[in-house]
């Protein structure tokens, strides 16, 4: 992160973003030419080493930027879907225009490949018309409905806000902190916490940022709320800014949710026109509006503060903390980022009060959240239950049990636990419940690891997602997820017997030394594996046992 | 607010904000906790996480968190441990993953022995690296396309130095990161190489790399010195300190020290990689005589025995005032004193001038006249202190790099930026009101200014009551001005003056720099002048963040006035013609002094063409090359029974001369140097002179002797006890008093010195309102009818004044001749295409020069620089001069542009 850069994008602030200027220039070839480069770094004063850094450093925007992205996130790739997808693909283009891309959240279909801006799956590159229509999976839940309710016209569904406008925002912030609403994105921040901590902020310019990035492969809950409960959000996110004091909000959406993007667009566009958002909204003195911004492929871009940088311009490389965001965020300003499923929780407690959201779920974990199923499951589909409920309701009522033999799930993302299936019964969908057993709520993503899928593969591929995905600053994510790799798949392929020692001295130097969550957070579904599928790694470490 | 926490168990005290790593530095050692990614002026990055710690809240260590020591806050009563068995795992882990992506091929590596990567290795213990071979960056090829600049990005770790230095020191954004993950690397411009990059050559990045990664032609990684010597840049009045690293009688390299006030660890490339004109094969080394019309080599003595009979018979025939010297602003406080005393005393005429007269002598003038001391009322240091910059007449990106940075660093981090200049400076370009006047207007803006701040009622009247004088009238006359007339004088809208003049007057603290751009002018010192009237009118004096900071020139250019380089004052700015201060001056040197004022530098021209001026000497200033209308100025040398030139190099000056002194340059001598901010720093021999030349005090010193003056052996610290005599404002200074960071004047008895002028009072009492009406120059009025084009004259980055020196070195491969700027509409309508000679035309002569089309100087305007004599724009340059300090109008000439066949 740099002051400079930050400070000179922060001149042509949100309307003239750098970033999206990148997007826009990309036009047909997919990537900025070097003219354009020049001249952008011209206009906004920087160096075209900075745009050169910039556009190279996202997989829809650098230089070897493709035609068309096969899908290689979790579920898919372990759908055994992508090898025939990837044949048919190469009978239409030439092999240095397929890329790749890790999850476009049709993990419920699997097969899926983004063509032309627009994803497809459950079928073939042939049938491509009929399968993008993406009607494939269930919604549905246990107990109390926060979540997944209905929607019936605009004036109706944020009646309820504008009484509070007109008060002082201390009175929501009070019910924020009562409701011990924790952030959805993974880390289980107290939402109140935050929100206090920006509001506290004397500036007369803040901004609230919705993190839409949902690059979990494997996660498709966010994807579903923002195009099916997209108001849900929005109400959440005045909601969010009033509290803050934030003039101006952000929704940055991943470029592989294209249908979120149109959707949200258009919502915003409606709401507008009614007057739920820009001057005076709802008939109040309060003053917002919500600019969309399409990300451009990077899964490190979901961590807070890449993600402003990305926003910002800037190569979206993770920034030291302190400053917090809440405190120092967009373009240095305070800014509020939280995720889509937080944010579209805080309408229940604003029609409802916080003592209502607080006595669902449970004492610490309170509310519901939701939860998205693989095809693995005989339902697979997005399940809203309340915190607290025994995983196994969510397995085996709701997702009605696996269609094939499964050995291990894997929940909360690449940076999740990997639970092996005899644990089921003794977790409950909160987040105590899996970090006292060592695994991680997370996001709430299920990916299932089928018997016959290798773990050592399994473990390849998270190192390899990592490596892949780092931003590259911090020496331990950067050089560590690759060598990884690079042990795991010389075990596999080369008979390396892997020194067992050496690869804890790696886990400890990811756990310890990373910057941020993705190098960081590498390590606990890897140790996990080890921990649960000892025997079938043995044979790839020097030691037996491991 | 010192609160307390716990390193491996000590209590030590630290202050809120404070980093871990900091607090162990300070309490435990500099390179106690081992570091990569961290660097003195940079930012913490957290990218190595070598600097990682553990913290826990309480004695027995419970509930550990790991935290890279260099970004984390030190909390209070926390438990740091920084080497706990865990630590010292995880630091050598790290470090044997960067050993799997680098060479190891230490023993042929440029930094071996100087690497940080090979000693932070070796603190953490590395023996072996346990990871198979995998992908790699080892095959990166190495860029050697720059004349300074080199990198190996095989031996890269990552950890972004150079690209931050780039960016928060230099503020050039040269270097980025580009791609992502294992495959992020290094890159220069849009991925190209640093010759076709943006690069400035300062260097920043090259002293920031921990490896070899980055580096320069001299090997800097390599340099295993005999010796490093400290000492202070001869290139602008910036006085940055240098360290430079030396074996026997050879320059390794230079590097800029972290803990130097003035330049904390940044230099540019004149200060770092321009030093081997030292050596270079053209120095003189030996003295000259003219002989039949060529200058021979002799010996010193003949050349002294000759240069003493020649002086004497002259005196005897015409009096000493038929004999006159120009001193160096380049050379040292003692010899500048040493020269003046020499004139003074030694020959006896006050006709003593140095190249202030064609710089900064309005400065001086103007601000005496105003404030009554003629010198930077702040510290460059200050920019961190103020809200808003003025920045008039000044390009100091390419004549003051480092300030130019540290003016650039503030306007990007949006600090409010004025700059007035005819030319779109680079510093215009991240200004928010950029005044781009016609040149010569600045008295008309200016005036402008006032007006809006006086119509707008943002006088500080308590300021204008308490500390100054003459404001009433002065604001009756600045009120009677039609705005919009001088709208149309400036080409400046009203607008554009009101809303600027609002910034500046409403700034909690305003500070002002100006250049050349001011003084160089027929209303040269007015408009300085005018700058004093607006920080008074404004209250913007006496404290931090506020003030007149005019950006002197040459290395000493304050120096020399300092110690009396001018006809009307001697040593210390006291009047000659006083016959109390004649008094106290005689009473030093033991011998009468004439009691009149002297010639200033183009009345010794005027002298020397009617026959009246006879003998002249000058020391490091090629005043053919560099005053205006160069024919002129040769002809008047060419009148001359004398003309002793000391020199480093055959200026073309020092080709008329009739004796030549080689002389050596600032590597070569001890003394002092005073910066445009008052501070008198050491400069430290490095290397001992030239076989065949001496320092210039030297020659001056064995010159009085042979004239019959008894001077003592020449010794820069004797001679500076002898100024603090004389010069009230030294009086508290003494060569172990300097120290490493010299001191800014006045240095009382007890050696305090002062960041600050006029903090209490003004030392006129009050400070006194002026008001100048704008008068064009008789430049324009006699010649603008035949002679269309306006030609301003500036700076480049890469040379120094007539390039003497930087032309010796390779600068010249990143810059190889002076080019005009003009825009591309005059460019159209004569058919000028980029590249194309021009032939440059005014009421002097005609000089061919290259054009370069820009969108920096507006219709109408020409724009080149005096950098190389075979350009010799000064044969062109008028004879019109300041009305008040005789300081010649470089800044405006009329002109036309011919295009040759």
């Amino acid at each position: 992160m740099s002051k400079n850069l930050s400070a000179l994008s922060a001149k042509k602030g949100l309307k003239d973003g750098l970033f999206e200027r990148f997007a826009e220039l990309s036009g047909a070839n997919g990537t900025v030419g070097q003219e354009e480069l020049k001249g952008l770094a011209q206009e906004y004063l920087i160096g075209s080493a900075n745009t050169y850094g910039t556009v190279s450093f996202y997989d829809f925007l650098n230089p070897g930027n493709k035609k068309i992205y096969i899908c290689n996130g979790s579920a898919c790739m372990m759908s055994g879907k992508q090898v025939f997808l990837q044949k048919e693909i190469s009978d239409h283009f030439r092999e240095d225009e397929i890329g790749e891309v890790s999850c476009l959240g049709r993990c419920y279909e699997n097969g899926a490949y983004q063509y032309e801006n627009k994803n497809y799956s459950g079928g073939t590159f042939q049938d491509k018309a009929e399968n993008n229509a993406d009607g494939g999976y269930t919604v549905s839940g246990k107990g109390a409905v926060i979540l997944t309710s209905g929607f019936s016209d605009i004036t109706s569904y944020y009646e309820s806000l504008v009484k509070w406008l007109k008060e002082d925002p201390v009175r929501l912030l009070k019910e924020i902190k009562k409701s011990g609403l924790r952030g959805r994105g993974g880390a289980g921040f107290p939402v109140g916490l935050k929100l206090e901590t920006c509001h506290n902020q004397k500036s007369e310019e803040k901004y609230l940022v919705c993190n839409a990035d949902e690059g979990d492969p494997g996660a498709y809950t966010d994807r579903y709320i923002l195009e099916r409960q997209p108001h849900a959000l929005i109400y959440g996110m005045i909601v969010g800014a009033f509290v803050a004091g934030a003039g101006m909000g952000i929704i940055y959406i991943r470029a592989e949710y294209p249908e979120a993007c149109a959707v949200v667009e258009k919502v915003l566009s409606d709401l507008r026109n009614e007057g739920v958002l820009g001057v005076n909204i709802l008939g109040s003195s309060f003053s917002f509006d919500i600019k969309l911004i399409r990300a451009a492929g990077s899964y490190v871009c979901g961590e807070e503060t890449a993600l402003l940088n990305s926003i910002e311009g800037q190569r979206p490389e993770v920034r030291v903390r302190p400053p917090y965001p809440a405190i120092e965020g967009l373009f240095g300003k305070p800014t509020l980022v939280n995720n889509v499923e937080t944010l579209a929780s805080l309408k229940y407690i604003v029609e409802n009060g916080g003592s209502a959201f607080a006595n669902t779920g449970t004492k610490t974990s309170t509310g519901t959240k939701l939860i998205c199923l693989d095809s693995f499951f005989n339902h697979p589909g997005v399940f809203e239950v309340e915190m607290g409920t025994p995983l196994a309701v969510v397995v085996y009522e709701l997702g009605g049990g696996f269609r094939t033999k499964v050995k291990a799930l894997h929940i909360g993302g690449p940076l999740g636990g990997i639970v092996p299936v005899h644990k089921i019964d003794s977790l409950h969908v909160d987040f105590e419940s899996f970090k006292d057993q060592g695994f991680l709520l997370g996001h709430g993503s299920i990916v299932s690891i089928p018997d016959s899928f290798p773990m050592i593969k399994y473990l390849s591929h998270l190192f390899e997602f990592t490596a892949k995905e780092s931003c590259g600053k911090c020496f331990p994510c950067r050089l560590g997820s690759q060598r990884g790799y690079e042990l795991l798949e010389k075990a596999q392929h080369e008979g390396l017997d892997i020194d067992h020692i050496l690869f804890d001295d790696l886990l400890d130097t990811l756990e310890k030394g990373s910057l941020c969550a993705l190098g960081g957070g590498l390590p606990l579904p890897v140790k996990n594996a080890l921990n649960y599928f000892g025997e079938e790694l043995s044979p790839y470490f020097k030691e037996s046992g491991i | 607010m010192s609160r307390e926490a716990f390193i491996n168990g000590q209590q030590v005290k630290f202050t809120p904000g404070e980093t871990i790593l900091e607090v162990v530095r300070k309490h435990i050692g500099k390179d106690y906790i081992p570091t990569l990614c961290d660097a003195p002026n940079l930012e913490p990055f957290g990218s190595c996480r070598v600097c990682s710690v553990e913290v826990s809240a309480d004695l027995e260590g419970k509930a550990k968190r790991v935290v890279a020591a260099c970004h984390t806050p030190m909390q209070e009563n926390t438990f740091v441990y920084t080497h706990s068995q865990s630590i010292n795992k995880l630091r050598k882990n790290i470090i044997e993953l960067v050993l799997t992506d680098h060479p190891l091929d230490c023993l042929t590596c440029e930094a071996n022995g100087n690497c940080e990567l090979q000693q932070v290795a070796a603190t953490v213990g590395i023996r072996e690296v346990r990871y198979p071979e995998g992908k790699n960056h080892l095959d990166v090829p190495k860029d050697n396309s720059h004349p300074y600049m080199t990198s190996d990005l095989s031996k890269c770790i990552n950890c972004a130095r150079c690209v931050r230095a780039c960016d928060e020191v230099q503020g050039q954004f040269v270097l980025s990161m580009a791609g992502r993950g294992f495959d992020s690397r290094i890159i220069k411009g849009a991925d190209t190489n640093f010759s076709e990059s943006d690069c400035v050559s300062c260097g920043a990045c090259a002293q920031a790399c921990p490896t070899s990664a980055i580096s320069d032609v001299f090997q800097s990684k390599a340099v295993k010195p005999g010796k490093k010597v400290r000492t202070v840049c001869t290139y602008c009045g910036v006085g940055c300190n240098l360290d430079v690293a030396v074996n026997g009688n050879e320059v390794l390299s230079i590097q800029a020290p972290y803990d130097a006030e003035v330049n904390a660890g940044h230099t540019c490339l004149k200060g770092r990689y321009a030093f081997r004109f030292y050596n270079h094969p053209d120095r003189i080394k030996t003295p000259l005589i003219r002989k039949n019309g060529n200058l021979e080599a002799v010996d010193w003595e003949e050349a002294y025995a000759f240069i003493a009979d020649k002086l004497h018979a002259i005196k005897a025939t015409y009096g000493p005032d038929a004999i006159a010297g120009i001193s160096s602003s380049r050379c040292t406080n003692e010899e500048n004193y040493l020269m003046q005393k020499f004139i003074r005393a030694v020959v006896g005429t006050n006709n003593i001038d140095g190249c202030a007269r064609v710089c900064h002598s309005p400065t001086a003038l103007g601000m005496q006249r105003v404030y009554g001391t003629g010198a930077a009322t702040n510290s460059i240091a200050d920019i961190k202190h103020t809200d808003c910059m003025l920045i008039v007449g000044a390009n100091p990106t390419a004549a003051h790099p480092v300030t130019g940075a540290r003016l650039k660093q503030a306007a990007m981090q949006g600090k409010m930026m004025i700059v007035i200049d005819p030319r779109q400076t680079e510093l215009a370009k991240y200004a928010t009101y950029h005044l781009q006047l016609r040149p010569g207007t600045n008295v008309a803006v200016l005036n402008m200014l006032f007006y809006y701040i006086i119509k707008h009622g943002l006088e500080d009247k308590e300021f204008i009551e308490q500390r100054t004088a003459g404001y009433n009238e002065f604001r009756k006359d600045i009120l009677a001005l039609d705005v919009f007339a001088l709208e149309r004088i400036s080409g400046v809208s009203a607008t554009l003056a009101e809303k600027a003049a609002m910034a500046y007057a409403t700034a909690p603290n305003a500070m002002s720099f100006h250049g050349l751009g001011v003084t160089e002018h027929s209303q040269g010192t007015f408009a300085v002048m005018q700058i004093a009237n607006l920080a008074m009118i404004t209250g913007n004096i006496g404290r931090k963040g506020v003030g007149v900071n005019p950006l002197r020139g040459q290395n000493n250019v304050q120096g020399a006035a300092d110690m009396g380089v001018q006809p009307h004052q001697g040593a210390g700015y006291m009047d000659v013609t006083d016959p109390q201060v004649k008094q106290m001056y005689e009473s030093v040197y033991g011998v009468s002094l004439p009691g009149h004022i002297g010639y200033k530098i183009p009345e010794m021209y005027d002298a020397a063409l009617e026959g009246k001026l006879k003998g002249m000497w000058i020391i490091g200033e090629d005043v053919v090359q560099t005053d205006p209308n160069s024919q002129r100025v040769r002809a008047a040398l060419g009148r001359l029974d004398l003309l002793v030139v000391q020199e480093l190099f055959m200026t073309e000056t020092a080709r008329e001369a009739t004796v030549v002194l080689p002389g050596s340059s600032f590597l070569e001598k001890s003394g002092t140097f005073t910066n445009g901010e008052r501070r008198v720093q050491r400069v430290n021999q490095v290397i001992s002179p030239l076989p065949g030349t001496k320092p210039d005090g030297l020659i001056l010193a064995e010159m009085m002797n042979i004239m019959g003056y008894q001077q003592a052996k020449y010794e820069p610290a004797d001679v500076l006890n002898e100024i603090a005599q004389i010069v009230p404002f030294f009086r508290g200074i003494s060569w172990e008093r300097l120290g490493e960071n010299g001191k800014q004047w006045p240095v009382g008895g007890d050696g305090v010195d002062t960041k600050i002028l006029h903090s209490e009072t003004f030392k006129s009492g009050r400070a006194k309102f002026f008001f100048k009406e704008f008068k064009e120059s008789s430049e324009l009025t006699d010649n603008a009818a035949e002679y269309p084009f306006i030609l301003t004259t500036n700076r480049e980055l890469q040379h120094y004044n007539c390039g003497a020196m930087t032309r010796r070195t390779k600068n010249i491969e990143l810059l190889a001749e002076d080019y005009l700027l003009m825009n591309a509409q005059d460019a159209e309508r004569l058919h000028v295409e980029q590249g194309n000679w021009v032939e440059l035309e005014s009421a002097r002569g005609k000089v061919k020069v290259r054009a370069k089309i820009s969108a920096h100087v507006k219709p109408g305007i020409v724009s080149t620089t005096f950098h190389f004599p075979e350009i010799m724009i000064n044969n062109i340059t008028s004879d019109v001069h300041d009305t008040e300090a005789s300081c010649p109008e470089y800044k405006v000439v009329a002109v036309k542009v011919n295009i040759p066949n």
